[in-house]
């Protein structure tokens, strides 16, 4: 008797190898529909149809007239005539051209802020207060004010988006700031790194998540600012009779949503509204999600794809 | 083979009674550092900086009124009753779109947690319609509305279900399976299983959609109604501000953006921190 014999106190035990299974036996042949069906992509075009569908029909069978509420098709085709003639394209220009005018600055404004506001404990608790404090006042609001001290141009709706873009992205800004570890500052501290350099190589990267949450909201708040904006300016033109508020609107989308509705052709209405989808998409899922793969998850500070 | 050591015997060291180690602070300096303080200190500051701008610059108080001419024309709105009429007209839009606006979400949902197709079609529809803002609608709601009460709670309906149904379904779907097999296992299912196990696990984010939604629904309903203003002088805060600052009297447009603000911060501060301290924190999740 050996020693291992003694220890196990129990027989030898040889394990048998289990032949692979045949592939052929377990895998079952799925009708190609249903196949089909699992792709997400296929659902997604087949639930869109037949919305469409039923829009179609709905509209229709319903005999509402077409200033009401036109049909898919009818959408479709004043979309069609829209990129056909520029007149979305230039709608669309217009208004991203004051957007990007407006969040550039914007953004230039809120890093001065949040700079002086790392560099000085009163800076700090000026800019939280004043920030949280502004907030919650919808842009909007103060355009009517911006009009009277700018008049009615593109000055005032630029007034008017830096509010909607200053106080957000400067108190997410705050927030990501206040919440790096201690570990990472003194670290920065021990390379020797102030000032301006501290702020870009250790501020801004570890609070990079939550400044992109910040620019994300500011652009949603902007963007419905900017609609608004120039809705109202066509509210003027229609209601008080300024002359050449088109002109210093630039006539950007909303304000081509505006016109059709007060011509009467809610099919352009609808085309406006399908344009501006079409951008607010874009923003979010090219530009905004490029933005964070390109930083924050490349430097693995969230998981990818949630 | 055993060491023999000498015994080690722990010398306790006295607690030192003569050396006082705390600083000392005047009441000044620890007054000063007390937050409420500091923050007060930032708004006196902006106050005063704003009135001084104001009789220094010697500016137009058409154009720019003072910190102590608002506040005169916020006592007299107060006084005549007028801010609290528009702030009712402005919540009552408020009290029908925001429950509305939950039930439609609620509905959307249960039918996205029960099918396939039904989550696919909430995905797709919260794509197409989140990015569009509610605001933009606001042409079409006055073709089929018209210039009324029901445009503004149309369009805060609509800023409203898409927030709180994209944030309820991330949550739901961030919930443990885990979580959810044990409440399959208690045979819980259908609205059940969503009422008592992925609602209250999903809650943190459900607030949060809640609040992204109030703060969409705050802003959208005074730009309609500014835009309403503009159209037909009618409505509440924010065509109080529109009517107020065509009549140039920017004092009273600067009260109601100071009320306009309190209730921004009300809401937010009060409403939503003390639902989220009888939910999520005492639940601690």
């Amino acid at each position: 008797m050996t020693s291992h014999d003694r220890f196990l106190g129990r027989e030898e035990r040889h394990l048998t190898v289990i032949p692979p299974v045949d592939d052929a036996a377990v895998t079952r042949d799925r009708a190609l529909i249903d196949r089909l069906w699992n792709i997400d992509i296929t659902r997604k075009v087949t639930i869109l149809l037949a919305l469409g569908l039923i829009w179609e029909l709905g509209v229709l069978s319903s005999n509402v007239s077409d200033q009401v509420m036109p049909t898919a098709s009818a959408t479709l085709a004043a979309f069609g005539e829209g990129l056909a003639s520029g007149a979305i394209q230039t709608a669309a220009w217009n208004s991203i051209k004051t957007l990007l005018s407006g969040y550039g600055i914007g953004l230039a404004v809120s890093s001065v802020f949040v700079s002086i506001a790392v560099a000085w404990r009163f800076g700090t608790d000026m800019l939280t207060t004043l920030s949280a404090m502004l907030n919650p006042l919808p842009a909007i609001a103060l355009l009517p004010l911006a009009m009277i001290w700018f008049g009615l141009g593109k000055g005032a709706i630029i007034f008017t988006l830096l509010h909607s873009i200053v106080w957000p992205v400067s108190l997410y800004a705050m927030t990501g700031i206040r919440g790096i570890s201690p570990t990472l500052k003194m670290m920065g501290r021990n390379y020797g790194l102030r000032g301006p350099r501290f702020i870009l190589l250790i501020l801004l990267p570890a609070a990079f998540p939550t400044i992109i949450s910040g620019l994300r909201i500011a652009w949603a708040f902007a963007w419905r600012t900017l609609m608004a904006a120039e809705l109202v300016f066509g509210g003027q033109v229609s209601g008080g009779g300024f002359a050449g508020a088109e002109a210093g609107n630039s006539g950007g989308l909303g304000w081509y949503i505006f016109r059709s509705q007060m011509e009467n052709q809610t099919a352009s209405v609808f085309a406006g509204l399908l344009a501006i989808i079409v951008i607010g998409i874009f923003v979010e899922n090219v530009l905004l999600r490029g933005v964070e793969r390109l930083t924050v998850e490349r430097w693995g500070m969230t998981r990818s794809g949630s | 083979m055993n060491v023999e050591r000498p015994e080690y015997v722990v010398e306790r060291i006295e607690r030192p009674t003569d050396i006082d180690i705390s600083i000392k602070r005047s009441a000044l300096a620890q007054f000063l550092d007390r937050e409420i303080t500091r923050k007060a200190a930032v708004l006196l500051l902006v106050a005063i900086t704003w009135e001084l701008y104001v009789r220094i610059g010697d500016v137009n108080a058409l154009l720019f009124p003072g910190f102590l001419e608002t506040c005169a024309a916020l006592w007299e709105l107060i006084l005549s009753g007028e801010i609290f009429r528009k702030a009712y007209y402005s919540f009552r839009i408020l009290a029908f779109g925001y429950p509305i606006g939950i039930l439609l979400a609620a509905a959307l949902i249960v039918l996205a947690s029960s099918t396939r197709i039904g989550r696919d079609f909430l995905g797709l529809i919260t794509s197409i319609f989140q990015p569009l803002p509610a605001i933009a609608l606001l042409p079409l709601a006055t073709i089929w509305f018209g210039f009324g009460t029901s445009s503004l709670v149309f369009v805060t309906v609509h800023s409203i279900v898409w927030a709180v149904a994209l944030s309820t379904v991330a949550g739901f779907a961030a919930v443990g399976r885990t979580m959810v097999m044990v409440g399959e296992n208690y045979g819980v299912t259908g609205i059940k299983l969503i009422r008592l196990v992925l609602v209250p696990a999903a809650l943190p984010s459900i607030l949060t959609g809640l609040r992204i939604a109030w703060a969409f629904a705050w802003r959208t309903l005074i730009g309609a109604e500014v835009i309403f203003g503009a159209v037909s002088g009618e409505g509440g805060l924010g065509g109080m501000v529109f009517e107020n600052s065509d009549w140039l009297r920017t004092d009273a447009v600067f009260a109601t953006l100071v009320v306009i603000i309190l209730i921004g911060l009300a809401v937010e501060n009060l409403v939503f921190i003390n639902i989220e301290k009888m939910t999520v924190r005492k639940w601690q999740a």
